[in-house]
């Protein structure tokens, strides 16, 4: 039996699977947001031992290609007997990875703010975690929202990767339906419409804001 | 007894000998002044007195506050010193009244209302009552300089570290900082400052800190030190300033 699909049916199914994209991405970016935080305070830890972890964490996730770090979590588990389903990897998956670059984006930044600030709060007879919380991050977060609304668009391509281990999003379905209609250029078109859709608006974004950080106050 | 002591203070970078054993006595309501050439150990042994550089041996005691060996309650200690800096380090996402009412709040716990009156206070004392809402971008290096010193007067301190705090600025802007430094020597702040301005040094301080290779090689009244420099460093010293 064969199916035919209009371009109707194609165009409401990418969409519904585009939806699956920016679920996920939402999902990586949020919970690898709140992990990447947590490896940042590790990664600029005092505490050899702590930032020495945080530090291989996050060069194991960038010294690997995304599509290792997922096959080693959906195959490598299941040989522990630990069978993830493919939307858990791939949230998990994504979620590990955003988190290793984001600490290490907000690094830079906690490292970019001058050395007077923390000389300054010092000999005010602030704590450690006064001088982070009042004086360093609110500068650091200045500089750090431009390169990580960027970010953003990494982690919706990165999603695309998760297609390989049969996550249907919108890659993966655009794959199967090629295979339906034998229109892989007009399918592959339409799913790197949709990846610019989503993605366009976040680097306009952040270039915007990009600029905005940089320009002198005016008020 | 003194409000600053130090006794036999030592300190290493690596193994450059910066502080060779310094004893040095302050006087509540005294005004210091180290001079000497840059290397000498003057910017470290002013930052050792807040804790800001560790010691490697000795002891530093502020009323009653003491550390030995690099060891003791820096908290407080911090609280009885407070420092101003060559570069300001104003906080930049804060306004002039929030920088100073920061540390108030939150190492001592004054409420919201309480720190804004001492803000504003200490904001009048220097002179910039009005700047209150400004940022530091919206304020010059002088206006910037004397938002910091309100924000280190704003804890009470016993005594004020000033290291160079006029050598980042344009030459015009240096008086409206000196006359502030100035007037709080003349209400009976306890000061100590490392400064190039030698004529100022001369004029406000009590008592003028010479140091040579990392020791105090001269210390005494600065009229008398000027006039009769008792070593051919210092004398050296003095030759080369004017």
């Amino acid at each position: 039996m064969m199916m035919t699909f209009t371009l109707w049916d194609i165009i409401r199914n990418l969409a519904i699977s585009g939806l699956l994209t920016i679920v996920l991405s939402v999902a990586a970016f949020v919970f690898g947001g709140l992990a990447g935080l947590a490896v940042l305070f590790a990664r600029i830890s005092k505490i050899r031992a702590i930032n020495a972890s945080a530090r291989l964490y996050i060069e194991m996730f960038q010294g690997t290609p995304l599509l290792m770090q997922l096959f080693i979590l959906f195959f490598g588990l299941s040989l522990f007997g630990l069978d993830l389903p493919a939307w858990l990897a791939a949230g998990v998956g994504l979620t590990l990875f955003t988190s290793a670059f984001l600490a290490e984006i907000w690094r830079g930044c906690v490292e970019s703010v001058p050395r007077g600030q923390w000389e300054a709060s010092t000999s005010l007879a602030m704590t450690y975690a006064e001088q982070m919380r009042h004086v360093i991050l609110p500068q650091a977060m200045r500089m750090a929202i431009a390169p990580t609304v960027g970010f953003a668009v990494q982690v919706v391509k990165g999603t695309a990767v998760t297609s390989i281990i049969g996550f249907a999003e919108l890659t993966k379905t655009g794959s199967m339906l090629s295979n339906a209609t034998y229109q892989p250029f007009l399918l592959y078109s339409l799913v790197a419409l949709g990846y610019f859709i989503l993605c366009y608006p976040l680097s306009w974004y952040a270039q915007r804001l990009e600029r905005k950080v940089h320009a002198p106050r005016t008020n | 007894m003194p409000l600053v002591q130090t006794k036999r203070l030592h300190k290493f970078f690596g193994k450059n000998h910066v502080l060779k054993g310094i004893n040095l006595d302050i006087q509540e309501g005294e005004v210091v002044t180290i001079i000497g050439r840059s290397g000498s150990g003057k910017s470290t042994l002013l930052r050792t007195l807040n804790g800001l550089e560790s010691i490697d041996d000795g002891t530093i005691e502020v009323d009653g506050t003491a550390l030995v060996a690099g060891q003791g309650d820096l908290r407080a200690l911090r609280q009885k010193v407070g420092m101003v800096f060559q570069q300001f380090n104003l906080f930049p996402h804060l306004s002039a009244g929030q920088n100073v009412m920061l540390a108030p709040q939150v190492v001592k716990g004054t409420k919201k209302d309480e720190a804004e009156t001492i803000a504003r206070n200490m904001l009048a004392r220097v002179g910039l009552a009005e700047k209150f809402d400004a940022f530091p971008d919206q304020l010059s290096g002088g206006q910037q300089q004397r938002v910091a010193i309100a924000r280190a007067l704003a804890m009470s301190p016993k005594v004020l570290l000033c290291d160079e705090i006029t050598s980042a600025l344009d030459p015009e802007l240096v008086n409206e900082v000196l006359s502030v430094v100035r007037q709080l020597a003349s209400e009976g702040m306890t000061l100590v400052m490392v400064t190039h301005e030698m004529r100022f040094a001369r004029e406000v301080s009590d008592k003028l800190v010479f140091m040579y290779e990392g020791r105090i090689h001269e210390s005494g009244h600065p009229q008398e030190m000027f006039n009769n420099p008792t070593t051919p460093e210092f004398a050296n010293f003095i030759r080369t300033q004017n």
